[in-house]
């Protein structure tokens, strides 16, 4: 028995059947997890190697290199660069996508502990980390205080970051420009040197003071008592009561030399937030954990935990991750909606019946909620990626089962029961029905298949099409032969028809339609040379435009938020920063749009971490603005970037600065030029000459160069002479002068539990000058005091501060961000400027970036084009048992490209992958139309029709089926163009691509194909009779 | 004793089976998926892309009284709608085992 017949005859087991697949669906749904892209594990494996005290050059030659020479023969190895900087190396590896990360760590740590003998003896052991997004904070909040700023770092730990670790799947909570509480010990060494104590001493006698121990036990009586020494600072005012020792019969207390301070440390950053002195709290998920339900989570119990803080604390989000996120899945799942409404009304519309209009739509969530086990069982998300997927194929889904239904009805109209109906019109179909799927899945398939970037986002979206289609069509010969067979009626013919039906209305305007287009398709095929021609001109003339239409890799999005860095003179003091800081933040608290505006000048010491992705340093200003919701402003965040870039450039004293308008790392947009050369000075000198002239490009924004400006240095320079004769050696004068002005961390002090450390150090105004150092006081082994300025110089130098290597070689990056133009376009103006450039010989120049990610995910796509377009030439070739036919059927294909490129043009949309993925979709659906009509043109040859009239037969009788599967699904992608909320600029272009390529190419389909149909098949189907004639001659005999 | 040859449209097939049980007529052989067309109008039922239709045949013996009761209702079958097609021929039985 059939697998329709079956249905049809066992109801119960189908509609369970479809039961169980919705039950095991809607369990998928409520599991699946909310996110902006499927999972991507970037491919990188970072070796990171410090090497304390060396310079960058010194770490370049001693580390970076052996390392890299190491690794660059491991497996499946895409990329190495590395970054040398004064006191640690960064080798990057990249790899390609598809790679076991684990695997690849392994190989790396085999490859590493072959050089670790040969790296210098100072250096530590490499660490291996992979960088996942995971290392990106997912929230971040502002926090105020007043009067609790000194113990702010405290109070925060205990009541918010505590509680919050808490939560499963936070990865981890810090804290940038807290305050740390130290209590620091200023030594007025003039003094010091009076009474001829040294910092060391003091430092030696604060440790020995400082100590609790056991004594041992005492016996008395029937008793034992613990004796214990107590030493410890009760209170960080004992300290400066201490004993130092006794001159001339005078006891030297500690505060006679030196002041002692019980505060905050020196700040080497300074955060404000709207202007308020504050820090910033940043979350970090753990890699795999789901943004959104960690963040909800943590906004969650903050609400709760808020209550417990001191009234002067404020904590504000500066950014959400998962509001994006969350915004864009809502607005999509809106889309989703409409699209599903007006699939519903064009099928109502064409069809005129309710029960029909039912069954049919039905399939729509039956085959959507498929693709959600799938989700579930591959571990997957629900993102824009796998929500567009389900957008596209909405108004696929329901064309088979429309076959399906129109036969069946046709029956019944004729006179069967509904039951036989069911079974005899779906056997007449069914196979028909699986071939134009087939077709379908031809083109969708294969992206199941592309590798790289495009292929981690577009995999998913050609599973979903293909499972989601493939079910559909699975429905469409089971559930909905079984549900016509129940809920179709014979309609009574004789019944008087109401005054508003739908035969009364529509019919016979549709009527009315067909006539029209018979006569336009007869005055065609005998004026097949005009149409042809006029059709030609149109293609060649879009060609021409896709000249002037911009390309970028993906498109962006606005996400509200802006990140600026601001790069002062390299060496320039915080404090001139953060003066500076201040006149910034009043320029930008004039845009009305700025909600949260972050400031931080200066580099914390403790974010160690955060300088690999980012420079930080005492000449460096970082910003984080928030603006007011998409739908709140006027200004897109591009203008508002381009607004503060022309307000920025004022300054004389900023050297560089960039502003970046996206941060989920994902959507990257420059081109970067790549100087390869040796000569760090040609290199530079280079560079710097490029980036000038690319400035002047227009729409070239962010210029920035890789390699920073050199900073000066100061060098103590020791005669070793000098000092052997005092008997001193490198090794102490540098430990004296660490201790006299980064300080000497004496001894902890306790308080509550915590400890504080204790700094011993020269007074600031003790170490200003170049004066300072040199007459700072040292003490020789005999106790003789020695000024540095005897037994050595300080001089000022300029050193890199990093050098970057890519695949072994030394390189410079220049990178810039395209505004209001696109990234190819762009790309080919600097590559103008370049040619031009007169460089030296052994430096290589070469155009990369996104730019290269573009090329070569364009290359994947029109790999996969191809691979589309034969797959579909197989499925036809075989379904029409003809070589000649799937041409015709293609011919239409150059038309949705043509329309794909007017309606960009037209929206003024860049080409991106986005929208070249959107004229792959549309291979199969336009084919599709196409199949439906040459398949009824050979059906009526084949009845022994004349081909002149077996074409306009066929058109009028195809129109309709046509016209609706393309407006099911144009209208179905109409919501997913016309969207404007969050996140839409990544999904609009292709709705746009495939509304324009599909609503052009069917208006074209159905004129250009049948013509061509009239030009190729003329001649060999009229021979057919002739044939037979001449095989079987016994007739004629 | 006659043979009633009936060919039918597929779409038929449960009608028929109703008639030849109203009718207590038991015994009957019938194929499925037959192909034909006929001698002068309608549309072929060949069961290929062309002529997707496709028929079913029963031959049936009956008392001569029973004949022209299944002719009439043939008719009437028919009568509902031609497009679908039904169509009886009547033989004689000379002898039977």
């Amino acid at each position: 028995m059939s697998i329709y017949g079956s249905a049809v005859k066992k109801p119960i087991t189908t509609i369970m059947v479809f039961m169980a697949v919705i039950v095991f669906g809607i369990y998928s749904l409520i599991n699946l997890p909310v996110d902006i892209y499927p999972e991507i594990e970037f491919p990188a494996i970072t070796v990171y190697t410090t090497y304390p005290g060396a310079s960058a050059s010194d770490i370049e030659i001693n580390v970076s290199k052996p390392i890299e020479d190491a690794l660059n023969t491991v497996d499946k190895l895409k990329e190495i660069t590395s970054v040398s900087r004064d006191n640690y190396s960064v080798v990057t590896l990249e790899f390609e996508y598809e790679v076991d990360l684990s695997e690849a760590a392994n190989d790396i740590r085999d490859a590493i502990s072959l050089v670790e003998d040969y790296l210098p003896e100072d250096a530590e052991k490499p660490m291996i980390f992979k960088f996942n997004s995971s290392m990106i904070p997912i929230l971040m909040f502002a926090v105020t205080a007043e009067e609790s700023y000194e113990g702010i770092e405290k109070i925060l730990d205990e009541k918010i970051i505590n509680p919050l670790n808490r939560i499963d799947g936070i990865g981890s909570i810090s804290l940038m420009g807290t305050p740390i509480r130290e209590v620091s010990v200023d030594i007025n060494p003039r003094k010091l040197e009076a009474y001829n104590l040294s910092v060391e001493q003091i430092g030696g006698i604060l440790k020995a003071e400082n100590l609790n121990m056991p004594s041992g036990n005492i016996k008395m009586g029937q008793m034992d008592y613990p004796l214990r020494v107590e030493g410890e600072f009760e209170h960080s005012d004992y300290i400066k009561n201490i004993v130092l020792g006794n001159y001339n019969g005078q006891v030297i207390y500690l505060k006679d030399v030196a002041e002692v301070r019980d505060s905050i440390k020196d700040m080497t950053i300074d955060e404000k937030i709207n202007g308020v002195q504050g820090l910033r709290l940043m979350i970090n998920k753990q890699s795999g954990a789901n943004t959104v339900k960690v963040a909800e989570e943590i906004n969650e119990k903050l609400e709760e935990l808020k209550k417990d803080l001191p009234a002067d604390i404020q904590m504000q989000t500066i950014f959400d991750t998962s509001t994006f996120i969350k915004g864009s899945i809502s607005n999509l799942t809106e889309t989703l909606m409409y699209a599903l409404l007006f699939v519903t009304l064009v099928v109502l519309l064409f069809l005129g019946r309710w029960r029909a209009t039912f069954i049919i739509v039905l399939t729509i969530p039956i085959s959507l909620i498929v693709s959600f086990i799938f989700l579930h069982i591959t571990g997957s998300s629900i993102n824009i990626i796998s929500l567009s997927a389900l957008s596209i194929a909405i108004g696929m889904v329901v064309d088979d089962a429309i076959v399906v239904l129109e036969n069946i009805a046709k029956h019944i109209d004729r006179g069967a029961s509904p039951r036989e109906a069911a079974i005899y019109a779906t056997n007449e179909v069914w196979l028909a029905v699986i071939v134009t799927t087939l077709t379908v899945v031809a083109v969708f398939f294969p992206m199941t298949m592309i590798s790289g970037m495009t292929g981690i986002m577009f995999r998913e979206l050609g599973w979903i099409v293909t499972i989601t289609v493939v079910t559909s069509t699975l429905a469409a010969i089971t559930l909905t032969p079984m549900l016509s067979s129940k809920m179709l009626k014979l309609q009574d013919k004789d019944a008087p028809q109401k005054k508003f039906s739908f035969d009364k209305i529509l019919l016979p305007q549709f009527d009315k339609l067909d006539n029209w287009y018979g006569r336009v398709l007869n005055w065609s095929i005998h004026n097949k040379w005009k149409v042809t021609i006029s059709a030609l001109l149109l293609f060649v003339a879009s060609l021409f435009l896709a000249g002037s239409l911009g390309t970028e890799f993906m498109p962006e999005s606005d996400e509200g938020r802006l990140t600026i860095a601001v790069e002062l003179q390299s060496g320039t003091r915080m404090e001139r920063s953060v003066q500076l800081a201040r006149q910034i933040d009043s320029i930008i608290n004039k845009y009305p749009e700025a909600l949260i505006i972050s400031t931080s000048a200066g580099a914390d010491e403790n974010g160690g971490m955060m300088s690999m992705f980012r420079a930080s340093g005492s000449n460096i200003i970082n910003y984080v603005i928030k603006l007011k919701d998409v739908e709140d402003r006027e200004r897109s965040v591009w203008d508002i970037a381009e607004s503060i870039r022309s307000e920025l450039a004022v300054f004389p004293e900023i050297v560089n600065f960039n502003i970046e308008t996206s941060n989920s790392g994902m959507t990257s947009n420059t081109v970067d030029v790549e100087i390869f050369g040796y000569d760090i000075d040609k290199t530079t000198y280079l560079a710097n000459e490029l980036s000038d002239k690319i400035k002047q490009i227009e729409g070239a924004r962010n210029v920035e160069i890789s390699r920073e400006e050199s900073k000066p240095e100061l060098r103590i320079e020791l005669d070793r002479e000098k000092m052997a004769s005092v008997g001193m050696n490198t090794a102490s004068v540098a430990t004296a002068m660490y201790n006299r002005v980064a300080g000497l961390t004496a001894t902890k002090f306790r308080e509550e539990g915590e400890e504080y450390d204790v700094v011993i150090r020269f007074k600031e105004e003790f170490r200003q000058s170049i004066t300072d150092i040199e007459n700072t006081a040292l003490f020789t082994p005999t106790g003789k005091i020695i000024r540095l300025g005897e037994i050595g110089v300080v001089k000022e130098y300029w050193t890199p501060p990093n050098i970057e290597h890519k695949r072994r070689e030394r390189l410079v990056t220049i990178s810039v961000t395209p505004y209001k133009t696109s990234l190819g376009e762009l790309a080919n103006s600097i590559q103008l400027v370049i040619d031009k450039a007169d460089r030296p010989k052994d430096v290589m120049i070469n155009v990369g970036g996104a730019y290269e990610d573009q090329m070569e995910s364009f290359a994947d796509l029109g790999l996969l084009f191809l691979l589309s377009l034969i797959l579909v030439y197989i499925v036809m070739a075989s379904q029409f048992e003809s070589l000649k036919m799937p041409f015709i059927i293609m011919m239409s294909i150059p038309f949705a490209i043509t329309g794909v490129l007017f309606a960009l043009w037209i929206t003024n949309t860049t080409i991106s992958s986005i929208s070249a993925l959107g004229i792959i979709m549309l291979v199969g659906i336009v084919v599709k139309n196409a199949i439906v009509l040459v398949d009824y043109i050979n059906l009526m040859r084949d009845r022994g029709i004349d081909l002149d009239e077996a074409i306009v037969i066929s058109g009028k009788s195809r129109l309709r089926p046509v016209l609706m599967t393309a407006l099911t699904t144009i209208l179905g992608m109409l919501p997913l163009a016309m969207s404007t909320g969050e996140g839409s600029e990544i999904w609009s272009p292709m709705g746009i691509s495939v509304i324009g390529g599909l609503v052009f190419s069917t208006v074209i389909t159905m004129v250009i194909v049948p013509v061509f149909y009239r030009f190729m098949a003329h001649k060999g189907e009229r021979d057919k009779k002739q044939i037979v004639r001449t095989k079987f001659k016994f007739m004629d005999m | 004793m006659k043979a009633i040859f009936i060919v039918y449209n597929q779409a038929l097939t449960e009608k028929v089976e109703y008639m030849l049980d109203r009718l207590e007529i038991r015994g009957f052989t019938q194929w499925g998926d037959v192909s034909g067309r006929g001698s002068v109008s309608g549309d072929p039922h060949m069961g290929t892309h062309t002529w997707p239709e496709i028929n079913s045949a029963t031959l049936t013996m009956v008392d001569n009284d029973k004949v022209d009761v299944i002719l009439d209702k043939i008719s009437k079958m028919n009568s509902v709608n031609e497009e679908v097609g039904i169509r009886a021929f009547v033989w004689d039985i000379l002898q039977s085992v």
